[in-house]
């Protein structure tokens, strides 16, 4: 009884969610959108069409395909309300995710569950609104901060924030996945020491590593299942 | 009034400042619903307070690189628009590739304040805001559909098939990030390995070495928690781990 009562508020959370994620998302994409004109029309020269068309159709379709990726691969990790604030307040792959993940194991929700998207709802908003908080008091601090901040000392140490970040987060998820880690990083650094053009072109290598890594573990489930 | 006066004057922070205000509403709206509804459906409200503790530390330091983002971006795009762009939808290693990129389109050789005009600015804020719209746009159509697929899926082809799917779901997403992680790692080996020459081990080690630190920190972090039964370290450990490999990252900047 209890149960299905807890079902029928989860329910009605999500379908509210999706209206309140799709309204958002609409309001963000005109403000975005908007702000462009708004600004050009204040500074007396509005975006040249003819250029946007032309920076649009080298730099563009490559986005596009990666934002493809990213929305086929993070909404069943996110859940609904995560994947809306996501996709809205940016970062996913340097902040988002891992912080996402990271919530959801620190706590043990099961993708899937209406856990996991409470939590990772929570964790995105949260880390959402540091973000925010972060960067509007650094704007305010930008000019005493500038000196320190872009001194040539600290530079090496915020240069390499996504390496420190992958090396702890490779200890935490290769410690018990060794069977699956170890391939998957061992064919990756083949194809990067094999054709080195491809550093450049890193975000796209998570879909081919991604499902290197999804296909080992579903070998090594189906083997163990049978095992059983 | 030169470009970056301009581009720094009032209004432009207001006209970015409030869209930034609307996102941190909306972020604020997500955050107490969720909290609200994780409560009504019984769930241990000690778990979603940990679950803020852990984000909020964990998102301090990379925010802080966000910020030297803005920084880096203020000099020839003025300190409101970067701020924006890194507070709501943007990404670092995006936004520094697309406006540079969008700055050759506009005719300039690469973002710099001296080139910089008026519309140049217009035109590359314009080309920066659509170029990574388009995770919205999909949630805005087709999350609603896509999120009920996955349930369905999951659900679909009776209670064997439906277990199995539920049991690999965990696993595929681990795959999933340890796939996205060894991509990030390949490419530090591969850029060390191959960078400047195949096979030649002449590119540059530290990203690599600084991951490696980030990976020994994390070790010491986690054989704390198991040894001391600490659970609160869970909360500091990638912050922390992030941390240590940063501060590494000055000393083994020297010698690289």
């Amino acid at each position: 009884m209890n149960e299905e009562k807890n079902r029928q508020i989860y329910e009605k959370y999500l379908e509210a969610t999706h209206r309140l994620g799709r309204l958002s998302c609409a309001v963000t994409l005109l403000l975005l959108l908007g702000a462009p004109f708004v600004m050009g029309a204040y500074l007396g020269a509005m975006p040249d069409l003819g250029a946007f068309g032309k920076g649009f159709a080298s730099i563009g379709l490559v986005y596009f395909v990666s934002c493809v990726a990213e929305y086929l691969i993070y909404v069943p990790m996110l859940g609904a309300g995560g994947s809306y604030l996501a996709f809205i307040t940016g970062n996913l792959i340097n902040m988002k995710i891992p912080c996402a993940v990271n919530a959801r194991d620190i706590v043990g929700a099961k993708s899937g569950t209406a856990e996991n998207e409470i939590i990772s709802t929570l964790s995105i908003a949260t880390s959402s609104l540091v973000t925010i908080l972060v960067l509007a008091l650094g704007v305010l601090l930008l000019i005493p901060l500038q000196p320190v901040l872009q001194s040539p000392a600290l530079q090496p140490a915020f240069d390499n924030v996504v390496p420190a970040l992958f090396g702890a987060m490779a200890c935490k998820y290769y410690r018990h996945n060794g069977r699956i880690a170890c391939p998957t990083l061992l064919l990756m650094a083949a194809l990067f020491m094999l054709v080195p053009a491809l550093t450049g072109s890193t975000s796209f290598m998570i879909i081919p590593s991604g499902a290197a890594a999804i296909g080992l573990a579903w070998l090594f489930y189906k083997r163990d299942a049978a095992r059983a | 009034m030169g470009i970056l006066s301009q581009l720094n004057s009032p209004v432009i922070f207001l006209i970015c400042g409030s869209i930034v205000l609307v996102v941190a509403l909306m972020c604020v709206v997500f955050a107490v619903r969720a909290y609200r509804a994780g409560k009504a459906i019984g769930m241990d409200v000690t778990k979603m307070k940990r679950t803020i503790v852990a984000s909020a530390t964990f998102a301090v330091l990379p925010s802080v690189g966000i910020l030297l983002g803005v920084i880096a971006l203020s000099g020839s795009l003025g300190t409101p628009w970067p701020w924006l762009r890194l507070s709501v939808i943007g990404a670092l290693h995006y936004e520094t590739q697309v406006a540079e990129a969008a700055a050759e389109a506009v005719g300039i050789s690469g973002l710099s304040a001296s080139q910089m005009t008026a519309k140049a600015f217009s035109t590359i804020a314009l080309l920066m805001s659509v170029c990574i719209i388009w995770g919205m746009v999909f949630s805005l159509f087709t999350c609603k559909r896509y999120t009920k697929k996955l349930g369905a899926g999951a659900a679909s082809g009776g209670e064997k098939k439906k277990s199995a799917l539920a049991g690999f779901g965990d696993i595929a997403m681990t795959a999933m990030f340890i796939g996205l992680v060894s991509a990030y790692l390949g490419s530090y080996l591969g850029g060390f390995v191959s960078g400047e020459g195949l096979f030649r081990f002449a590119g540059s080690w530290l990203p690599l070495a600084v991951a490696l630190v980030g990976a020994g920190a994390m070790r010491l972090f986690l054989w704390a928690r198991e040894r001391f039964d600490a659970g609160w370290l869970d909360s500091f450990s990638i912050a922390g781990s992030m941390l240590i490999a940063m501060a590494s990252a000055i000393f083994l900047g020297r010698l690289a």
